[in-house]
């Protein structure tokens, strides 16, 4: 047992010989900050994102990092479908189910120069992201993916975070077609 | 065989006997079936006929009969109101030149509720308020002198028009309220995002004489009140996101708001929310009121209720809970109630779409109908 405690002292008093403790603090804070730097990695979340999603798109779990705001509900890449986080308070056809995407109107429509606001999280990288709801109009009803959230919604009299009335409002030609969301940028905490 | 062979020319000579010897139909009369009479149990049901806008309607539907007596055309994002005498219905409306796109045109189309007939057309500025049909977006003073349409461009305002004359009188900006609560004969009251009403005031020619905004009596930023407000004796009753009951009385010379009170115990605040299109009616009669519940958070105010809630509205008790799976219904997203001894209790649901007829008094199905229209988010009383 002495010599057991003999060799630990011996290495003991080696390593301190050969190191400083501002060595020491400097590799332990290497080793924190790339751990916390792991999860920020693109290619990280994406292969979670994907694991998470299930077949064809569909809803799937939420990754592991992605939970809190919107912990418990289903979690999606898939911009054709209504619980992609971008339409958190959208109302409306799927702009990308309409031969448009998520922030681009059909061909031969035309888009909305008006718009409603509101506020997304995302879970892929844990931001919240204002975005807008733009119509796309002078068609009539697309009728494909029906989508109706609303969070942060407000009623009509607050008609910037309003999706009850047509945002085609203002068109020359005011038919309604679909709604796309479009990022503006990240919201200020 | 042979046997066989005589006894089927036999019968084959029989029957074709028989049809000769009968009477043929006589000729069918070609024409139009007359409206019957209404009753209190009829009800006008607004499709606003989501998948395809631009073809809204409203059907007129006799809850005794299961008949369904006729269509009214409502276009695109309609607003619909009655005449004070009832006979008379208003749809605010927008057509396009070459059906779903060309020039708009905004106009209130006016029908004879005795015939089904349009009779009359006012044409508006291109301002009116598109938006989910509710009890404001266009209405009557109530001596019918005066009709008014919302406008949001979205700019707020709302026109003021001559149904008899069949004319727009004008215009009056109101200052970021929205939607137009007309009640006596010369005020019209909006709702505002300062939690407050703004009532204006006209003259003899439906010009402005005054107006005045009336204090706080809610907050938009933590229990927004639904615009969807419930006709009763003295005014409307206006149902919050969290489940407060706010009663304004609309008979005096400013509008009156009662002390405000919740429709949910302690335990269930929080888990439990009124939400939908047209998530409330009151049965003045029998002073009850009925909701459209659901469980639900931040964001579900527009989830049609799983139950209806009966309160009896001068304990502020409720008296029932009646869920909606029990009537083979889709969560109700429009309700009404009948006015009369009898009361019949009509709930809407659009997944599947149907209009369930319940008795009022104590929930019990009548009768499901799945042919009054894809997305009935507004049903009138006649």
């Amino acid at each position: 047992m002495q010599r057991l405690d003999r060799i630990v002292e011996s290495s003991a008093r080696s390593l301190a010989q050969r190191t400083s403790r501002r060595s020491f603090i400097g590799v332990l804070g290497r080793i924190l900050t790339g751990s916390l730097l792991i999860p920020l990695l693109p290619i990280d979340r994406i292969q979670r994102a994907e694991a998470a999603t299930g077949p064809e798109g569909s809803p799937g779990k939420m990754p592991a990092a992605a939970k809190g705001k919107s912990a418990g509900k289903p979690y999606t890449e898939d911009q054709q479908n209504c619980e992609y986080w971008k339409y958190c308070a959208i109302d409306g056809f799927l702009c990308s189910c309409c031969g448009g995407t998520s922030s681009s109107c059909p061909p031969g429509t035309a888009t909305s120069p008006i718009t409603w606001i509101g506020t997304c999280h995302n879970p892929g990288d844990g931001r919240d992201y204002i975005v807008s709801y733009n119509d796309c109009c002078g068609k009539t009803s697309c009728g494909n993916c029906e989508c109706n959230r609303n969070e942060r919604e407000k009623p009509m009299y607050r008609p910037s975070r309003n999706n009850d009335l047509n945002w085609c409002m203002a068109n020359a030609d005011s038919n309604y077609h679909c709604s796309v969301s479009v990022i503006l940028g990240v919201a200020e905490k | 065989m042979r046997s066989f062979q005589a006894w089927a020319a036999l019968l084959a000579m029989m029957t074709s006997g028989w049809a000769a010897a009968s009477e043929p139909l006589p000729p069918d009369q070609f024409g139009m079936e007359p409206l019957p009479a209404r009753t209190p149990h009829w009800i006008y049901v607004v499709d606003s006929a989501f998948m395809n806008e631009t073809d809204s309607r409203v059907r007129v539907y006799d809850a005794d009969t299961h008949g369904h007596l006729g269509q009214i055309d409502a276009g695109f994002f309609p607003g619909v109101t009655l005449s004070p005498d009832r006979n008379t219905m208003a749809v605010g409306t927008t057509y396009f030149a070459r059906g779903g796109h060309g020039e708009r045109t905004d106009v209130v189309e006016f029908t004879d509720m005795t015939t089904l007939a349009i009779d009359g057309e006012i044409v508006l500025p291109a301002k009116r308020a598109q938006a989910t049909p509710t009890y404001f977006n266009l209405g009557y003073s109530s001596d019918g002198r005066f009709l008014y349409a919302a406008y949001i461009t979205p700019a707020a305002s709302f026109g003021v028009l001559d149904p008899a004359a069949r004319k727009v009188l004008g215009e009056i900006d109101t200052a970021g309220c929205v939607l137009v609560i007309p009640w006596g004969p010369d005020h019209v009251s909006s709702i505002c995002d300062s939690g407050r009403l703004l009532t204006v005031t006209l003259d003899a020619h439906g010009n402005e004489a005054s107006r005045a905004l009336s204090d706080m009596f809610f907050d938009v930023e933590t229990d927004p009140l639904f615009v969807q407000g419930i006709p009763t004796d003295q005014g409307y009753t206006f149902l919050s996101f969290l489940g407060q009951v706010h009663e304004v009385a609309f008979s005096g010379t400013e509008p009156v708001f009662r002390p405000p009170w919740s429709l949910l115990s302690a335990a269930e605040a929080g888990h439990w929310r009124p939400g939908g299109q047209q998530l409330g009616a009151i049965q003045r009669r029998l002073g009850r009121l009925y909701v459209t519940m659901h469980r639900g958070g931040e964001g579900s105010h527009k989830k049609g209720g799983t139950e209806i809630w009966v309160f009896d509205l001068s304990t502020h008790r409720r008296i029932a809970r009646w869920p909606v799976a029990a009537l083979k219904l889709g969560p109700v997203s429009a309700l009404q109630v009948s006015q009369d001894e009898a009361p019949l209790l009509f709930l809407a649901s659009d997944n599947p779409a149907a209009v369930a007829t319940v008795d009022a008094l104590t929930g019990q199905l009548r009768h499901t109908d799945t042919n009054l229209g894809q997305t009935p988010w507004q049903i009138l009383n006649p």
